[in-house]
Parts: structure tokens; C-alpha cells; sequence
């Protein structure tokens, strides 16, 4: 396998590693904070990355140094809070996915992440599940989607790997189904032709193979005259806005919202109206890759201010500063324990703001906290925006 | 690898998986956040021989229990992010990494302290702290990442000192592990004065109980400056006001914050001025105090717009040199009365590549970080020469009686400038005591035997080695 990595993504490495200024603000990574070993810290990475790339580096200690490294940097969960608090402005995600693509040149990826990386390739999704069940959901949920799968409509839903195959995110998709229908949006639905978008071959470190779901993914919007696309999964909203401009160049004009976006939109052009209010303390945790890599802040609060009475409170860590569930980065594949230690975190926030519903934006987020509450006993209901909407528009089901 | 067979078997038998000697493990604990001259390294065993994370009082009990048998120096580190080597081994040894004690917060809502374990990173205490709706009262200005035990081993002060001191001035009590193993907690002022500074040569913080204020909110007013005469002038009066802080850059610094805001800052020696105020009288009074000062030392009072931003970006000083190719950085306490003359030959000396910032540390004493920045990488030999240079002009014997900030490993033998000659007598009786052997940060506070030691006394060194090289 050959691993490419187009000239707008790649950055030096030794060079950015040099412009660190050590200040340690970067301190506040999710994966620091709990292994509290400077190898795992960002300026210590960039640390390694001096030993490793520096002019005239020994193999043997390039070897040495590669341990620890690799082992730091699958340990990241990407969730970009060290870029955001850079005082010199290091593109450090960009610094941790090329360090991710050496570690694969030099065959150190772990076994399940290899075998994810395989997976998708193959399946075109993340679980490796046969393609005919993409629709399943559909059918759980008792929707009948023939009429809007590949039919040629400006709004395309993506519904994304998780919420087309995972029984745990099993109300997102039907949820975000309603709000179109209800609101008589035009849209469509790829289908079976629906691939994964490609974000986890990408934070693998593997461009070459993820360009190649973007192309597929561009193809089958094209062929149906999509202008815009929506999705409720935040890490196909960031390979939609960041990775795929990158990837495609300007053949990607596809205007890209998250479910909360268009929800804002419907409700300001009086489409959609949620008239039932719910009873319960709501907060919102912002996925890292809505806020952090996309700079999504408002479009959710706008919405969840519209649910009648509501009472909604934010997490002590809130927008740019909120904290990592744990699950990005792959890091499941990695580290699971490391997961729930980085998770905890945010439970106890979670548990400060005596929350009775949990929303948020991002399937991994939410089956992050459903474990973390339900290891901590917390009576929490952990419930996707589009959910939380649904449940405002037609009332308690 | 250095250490004797039968020490490191000691010490992974105790500490297992929380003891690392590898080879990249001890390159990262190498350093702080200013990395030592390569000229400078051979002069210094700064890579340890291994790594600990210390988890527990009692396994800092044990560390030292090995320590002292083997005769292998331990050198403690809080977050690193100090650039005077305090946590930058002197003799190789062990370096104790602090961050993994276990976790402690209390508040005490009454006695207004909380107690805490001394590696928690002063924003996440802060925030923690505001949740309950307390804060801390004075902080340091790498808040965002020094841990609170690095802090008071440093000596340190910050934002907020001028009301309420520095380090030394926050603790009201300290849990110490000292070098002979024994736990004990300290209360007595003049016992805790001896563990400011200290750079864990007197012992290792395992506790701290610091002291807190309720959240009051913060007004901020803003002012410029003709001259150093005129802003010295100007700080003596505004200290009057009984700020909460006052920080001030000079005129090529805010020239960079003109060049990355795009602000329209007059170039001059700007100061941004805080105080507690609870209610609308208070601000008024603050206000009218604030203008009386402007008035009485020739200033002039800045555009209200600026403020806010200017004060958003107190903890990012480092932001103004992320381009320049390299740079240097110290810091230095100075008098308001005597330093008028000191500052003017800094700026004239290094004329161009000169920012400070300032921050009143005391009403009549400030703290100055100066940073040197350059056009081009400067050569490892141009480097030092320059970094000592630095550190000369900033502790050499001047009219400004002005002190360095710290001790650590570039300024170890200056603890009587800093902290006076009776402290000392103090320090050294009760060093002797509790680390016979010296194995607590041996190479910090006092200065080594080895007559090339402090380093900033390396100079005749480095200029030999450099004619030698050229």
C-alpha cells in the first residue's frame, strides 16, 4: 500500500518542531492530563519529532525514539485543543496525522487499526458489515426510503457509518428523517451507494485511500444535482468541510450543515417549530471536531433555545474549551481504558450541571458518555440534537 | 545508563511501571522550557538517569529512602515551565516527575483556603475554584500551564502579586516529604519562607493549602507613556490605587501587537491597570483615582476599545515571537525608584530586539520579562554568548538593585540577593538538617563547588572556547 499525502497537507516537521516555544500551554491535552508522562505531552512530541527527523539521527536511535513516539501520537485523540491554545500557532493536527503516516511507512500501526484501515477499504464502512444492511435503519425504524434514496434533490442527507449501522445511534438517522419531512425539505439519500466519508482512513494518516471516498462520495452527490448536504455526524461534517476541499480541490462546491445549522435555518424561516417543551435540565457537549476543527459554536444553542421553557444550562467547559468525550482520534482502536479515564472528566462535568438529558452532535461522543454514565450510574439520557429536536417538534414519545 | 545495577533494581522494584530510563523518556525530562546552550551541556549532567513519576507521599518517602543510600540526586519537576533550570538536573540522578500525586481539592470556605495536590495547573485550579465561586488571588503568567508546586518552589509571583504578593505570600500551609523521608506540615511563616525558592532542595511538596479570595470581577483601565521615567513615574502612582494588577509592555512590543491585531496602538510604553470592584461606586472611585494618577505623572489615558483585548491576551505573551527565527528570554525583579537609568541602557544595549513586559510584583518593586528577538538563527557559540550576556547585564551588581527572578540552575549562589543574607543563614542551617547528603536538587540555590558554576559565570569559558572554534 502506498500511502501519498498531497503538497497542501504536508508540513515540516523538524521545522515545526523547532518553532515550539515550550510554554507548556498544550499541557491541557485530554491524553496528558491522564498518563501525565511528558512523552505524551505535545511539546514533548514535538520533542521526539526533533530526535526522530533531525539532519544525521542514528537509526538505532531513530528506533528508539520511534517507540515512544508512535505510541504518543495513537494515544492523541485529536481533538485539537493543543492547535487551539498554541501561542505560535503550530498546525499540530496536521504535524500529528503525517507523524501517523510515518508510523504506517514503517509498519507500526496496531493490529485493529490496521484492520480497520482494511475494513473500510473494503466494506466502505467502519464495522465491515455488508453494504445491503446500510438501509437497515430505515427499516428498524419502519421508514419507508425508496422514494428519496438517489433521486435527484438539491439537500442530500449523509447519513454516515454509525447511524446506518450502529444499533446504539439507531434513532439518529430516522430523527434527522423527520425533521426533513416534517419541515418538506427536498432531499435524498445515497443509499447503498453511500460511502463511508473517510474521516478514519484520514486520521489514520492514510490520504491516498481516503481521496478515493471522497471522490466516490463527490460522484454520487454530482450525478444527483446536490447543492447542499446535511448530516448529523460531526466527523463527516469536518471531512465534509476540511478534508474534502483539500482532497478534491474546487470540484467540492458542496455547501456542508450540520443537522443543528439547517434545524437553525428551518426555525428562523418559521419551517420548523418546536411547540413541545421538555421538562428535564438540558446541557450540550460540543464534539471536538464541530467546534475545535470546524468552529460550530452557536447553530445548537440557537436551537435548543427554541424548546418552550427550556431549561438549559452549559457544561463548566463549554464551546472552544469543551472538553474531549475520549473517542476521537481512533483512540478506541489504541487505548480503551485511556477512553473512559478521558471520559471521566467529562462526566463529572456532566454530573455538575445535575443535567437530566445530555445532548450533543457526534455519534462517537454519544456512545462515549453512554458508557461513561452508565459506568458511573449516572441517570443521564444521552440523546443526539437531531433526537432532542425531534422530541420538541412532536412532543414525549 | 548510569545508575549502579543494584540502585535501579531498587527503584523499579518500588516504583514498577512509574520508573522509566529510557532513551527518549530521559532526553524529554532534559530540558525546561529554555533548552541549555549546547556549549553549555557538557558542563552539566542535565539528562537524568531515569524517570519517576511519584504517585504517593510514600513513594516519595521511598524515592528518598533510596536516595539516600545510593547517593543518587533527585530533582523535582512540577509542569517544566520555568526557563531557569530548576527542574533541569544538575548531576544526572532522577528526575521526579510531580505530576501524578494523587488528586487533591478542598475548599475550606471559612479559613478561605483550599488545599490541593501541587501539581495541578493553575487554570484548572482556577476554574475549579470559580465554579464554587471563590478564586485564587495571585497567579503566575504561564497560568495556563505551571503547576502550583512549581510555582512556590520557584519563588515565583504574577498577576495579582501587587495585592496580594507572590508565592510565598499564598500558602498557608505546606506538606513537605524531607529528604530524610520524614512527612511533616509546615505553618509557620518563616518555615514556609524557606520552602519558597527552594527549588525542592529543602524536600518535596506533597500538599499545598493555599489561600483563595471570593470571584470579584475585574475593571481594567489603560494608559501610555512617553519614557521609562515617565512610566516608572506613573507605576509608583497607580500603585497607590491599590490595584489588583498592573502590566505594562514597551513600545516595540506593542509595535508587534499593532503588526498581528492590526491595532492602531500609539507606540509607546503602555500599561493595562486592574481592580477588584464589586459595585458601581467602587468602579467610579477606581475610575476618578485612575484618572488623577494619569493626570499627576504626565500619561495619557488609552482608547476604552483597546482594553479588553489587550487584557485577553495576558497569559500569551509568547504569541509576539512565534516568528522570529530565535530568541531569548529572562526575567528580572527591579525597583520603581532606582530602575529608571537600568532600563533605558537595556533598551539602548540591545536596541530593536528588545521586549519587555512587565508586572508590578509589589507596590514599590516590578518584575521584568525581557525578551531578545532576532532576525535570523542565531549560531549555538553567538547563542550563548548572548544568553550569558543577557543574564549578566539583568544580575550584575547596578545601581538598579534589581534581582534576579529565580534561582534554579542559571542563578544558583544568588539566593541572598534575593531573598537576604538572614534567610540564608536559615536556609543553609536547615538545609544542612534535613539533606545532609545534598541529594535534593543538588547544582540549585546554592552554588556548586565546581568554580565554572552558576553558569552564568561560564562566560570567560565560552568566549575562550569561541576564539578557539574561530
Amino acid at each position: 500500500m502506498f500511502m501519498s499525502s498531497p503538497a497542501e497537507w504536508h508540513v515540516d516537521l523538524l521545522e515545526i518542531a523547532q518553532k515550539c516555544v515550550y510554554c507548556g500551554y498544550c499541557s491541557l491535552c485530554p491524553t496528558f492530563k491522564e498518563l501525565k508522562w511528558e512523552t505524551y505531552h505535545p511539546r514533548g512530541i514535538l520533542e521526539q519529532i526533533r530526535m526522530y527527523f533531525s539532519e544525521g539521527v542514528k537509526e538505532s536511535v531513530q528506533v528508539e525514539v520511534s517507540k515512544s513516539l508512535f505510541e504518543a501520537i495513537f494515544a492523541c485523540t485529536m481533538c485539537k485543543a493543543c492547535e487551539n491554545i498554541c501561542l505560535v500557532d503550530l498546525p499540530l493536527l496536521k504535524v500529528w496525522e503525517q507523524v501517523r503516516q510515518e508510523a504506517f511507512r514503517k509498519g507500526r500501526w496496531n493490529p485493529l487499526l490496521l484492520s480497520l484501515y482494511n475494513k473500510v477499504k473494503s466494506t466502505h464502512n467502519i464495522y465491515g458489515l455488508p453494504t445491503e444492511e446500510r438501509l437497515a435503519w430505515a427499516n428498524l425504524a419502519g421508514m419507508n426510503m425508496s422514494r428519496r434514496t438517489k433521486k435527484k434533490a438539491p439537500l442530500a442527507f449523509f447519513v454516515g457509518c454509525q447511524a446506518s449501522y450502529s444499533g446504539k445511534m439507531g434513532n439518529v438517522a430516522p430523527s434527522v428523517v423527520k425533521i426533513l419531512r416534517k419541515t418538506k425539505v427536498n432531499f435524498t439519500i445515497l443509499g447503498l451507494d453511500e460511502w463511508c466519508c473517510g474521516s478514519p482512513v484520514f486520521l489514520a494518516g492514510g490520504y491516498s485511500a481516503g481521496r478515493d471516498f471522497a471522490k466516490h462520495n463527490l460522484d454520487q452527490l454530482k450525478e444527483l444535482g446536490v447543492e447542499r448536504i446535511v448530516t448529523a455526524c460531526s466527523g463527516c461534517y469536518r471531512a465534509f468541510k476540511i478534508v474534502y476541499p483539500r482532497v478534491l480541490g474546487e470540484k467540492w462546491d458542496i455547501e456542508v450543515l450540520h443537522i443543528t445549522e439547517l434545524a437553525e435555518e428551518l426555525i428562523k424561516n418559521g419551517k420548523l417549530k418546536l411547540k413541545h417543551s421538555i421538562k428535564e435540565k438540558i446541557t450540550f457537549k460540543d464534539p471536538c471536531e464541530l467546534v475545535r476543527h470546524c468552529g460550530l459554536v452557536e447553530a445548537p444553542r440557537e436551537v435548543i433555545k427554541q424548546i418552550p421553557n427550556v431549561r438549559f444550562e452549559e457544561l463548566p467547559s463549554n464551546k472552544h474549551e469543551a472538553l474531549c468525550c475520549g473517542g476521537g482520534g481512533l483512540l478506541k482502536l489504541n487505548d480503551s481504558d485511556l477512553v473512559n479515564q478521558v471520559n471521566s472528566r467529562l462526566v463529572s462535568e456532566i454530573k455538575y450541571t445535575e443535567a437530566e438529558i445530555v445532548a450533543n452532535g457526534c455519534p462517537t461522543c454519544k456512545d462515549t458518555i453512554l458508557t461513561g454514565v452508565k459506568n458511573d450510574n449516572l441517570d443521564v439520557e444521552v440523546l443526539d440534537i437531531s433526537e432532542l429536536i425531534v422530541r420538541a417538534m412532536e412532543g414525549e414519545k | 545508563m548510569t545508575l549502579k545495577k543494584n540502585t535501579r533494581i531498587s527503584f523499579t522494584r518500588h516504583l514498577g511501571k512509574n520508573f522509566k530510563d529510557d532513551y527518549t523518556t530521559l532526553q524529554v525530562y532534559s530540558r525546561d522550557m529554555a533548552d541549555l546552550p549546547k556549549l553549555v551541556k557538557p558542563f552539566i549532567g542535565n539528562v537524568p538517569d531515569g524517570v519517576i513519576q511519584v504517585r504517593t507521599k510514600e513513594d516519595m518517602q521511598k524515592i528518598y529512602e533510596i536516595a539516600n543510600e545510593t547517593k543518587v540526586p533527585i530533582t523535582q519537576r512540577g509542569g517544566g515551565t520555568a526557563g531557569f533550570g530548576g527542574s533541569v538536573p544538575y548531576k544526572k540522578g532522577i528526575v521526579v516527575d510531580t505530576k501524578g500525586l494523587e488528586y487533591h481539592f478542598l475548599v475550606d470556605p471559612l479559613e478561605l483556603t483550599v488545599t490541593i495536590n501541587p501539581s495541578v495547573v493553575f487554570s484548572d485550579l482556577q476554574r475549579q475554584l470559580n465554579l464554587e465561586g471563590f478564586s485564587l488571588c495571585s497567579y503566575p503568567s504561564s497560568f495556563h500551564s505551571a503547576t502550583v508546586g512549581g510555582w512556590i518552589a520557584h519563588g515565583g509571583y504574577g498577576v495579582g502579586s501587587i495585592q496580594y504578593g507572590g508565592a510565598k505570600e499564598q500558602i498557608a500551609a505546606l506538606e513537605v516529604v524531607l529528604p530524610t523521608g520524614e512527612i511533616k506540615r509546615f505553618t509557620d511563616d518563616t518555615e514556609l519562607s524557606l520552602f519558597v525558592g527552594s527549588h525542592g532542595t529543602l524536600g518535596t511538596i506533597t500538599e499545598v493549602a493555599l489561600k483563595i479570595k471570593f470571584d470579584i470581577p475585574l475593571k481594567h483601565q489603560g494608559c501610555t507613556f512617553d519614557s521609562p521615567a515617565e512610566l516608572l513615574k506613573g507605576l509608583k502612582y497607580l500603585a497607590e490605587i491599590e490595584p489588583f494588577s498592573i502590566w505594562f509592555l514597551n513600545p516595540d512590543h506593542v509595535a508587534l501587537f499593532n503588526e498581528l491585531f492590526g491595532y492602531n496602538l500609539p507606540l509607546s510604553y503602555l500599561a493595562i491597570i486592574s481592580k477588584e470592584v464589586s459595585f458601581e461606586e467602587e468602579e467610579k472611585e477606581f475610575n476618578t483615582l485612575f484618572n488623577n494618577a494619569i493626570r499627576s505623572s504626565g500619561g495619557q489615558i488609552l482608547d476604552r476599545r483597546y482594553i479588553n483585548d489587550i487584557w485577553d491576551f495576558r497569559f500569551k505573551g509568547f504569541t509576539l515571537i512565534g516568528d522570529s527565527p530565535d530568541y531569548l528570554v529572562t526575567e528580572v525583579i527591579l525597583p520603581i525608584e532606582t530602575s529608571d537609568k537600568f532600563v533605558r541602557k537595556l533598551v539602548s544595549r540591545f536596541r530593536g530586539k528588545i521586549h519587555l513586559e512587565g508586572e508590578m510584583v509589589s507596590p514599590t518593586h516590578y518584575a521584568l520579562l525581557i525578551y531578545l528577538l532576532f532576525e535570523e538563527k542565531l549560531s549555538e557559540i553567538k547563542k550563548t554568548i548572548l544568553t550569558l550576556k543577557l543574564y549578566n547585564v539583568t544580575t550584575r551588581k547596578t545601581k538598579a538593585k534589581g534581582i534576579p527572578y529565580s534561582t534554579g540552575l542559571w542563578f544558583s549562589g544568588y539566593y541572598s540577593r534575593i531573598y537576604g543574607k538572614e534567610q540564608y543563614k536559615q536556609y543553609l542551617e536547615f538545609k544542612r538538617k534535613v539533606d545532609p547528603k545534598n541529594i535534593s536538587n543538588p547544582g540549585k540555590v546554592i552554588s556548586p563547588k565546581i568554580r565554572f558554576l552558576p553558569i552564568i559565570k561560564l562566560k570567560p569559558i565560552v568566549k575562550l572556547a569561541s576564539k578557539m572554534m574561530l
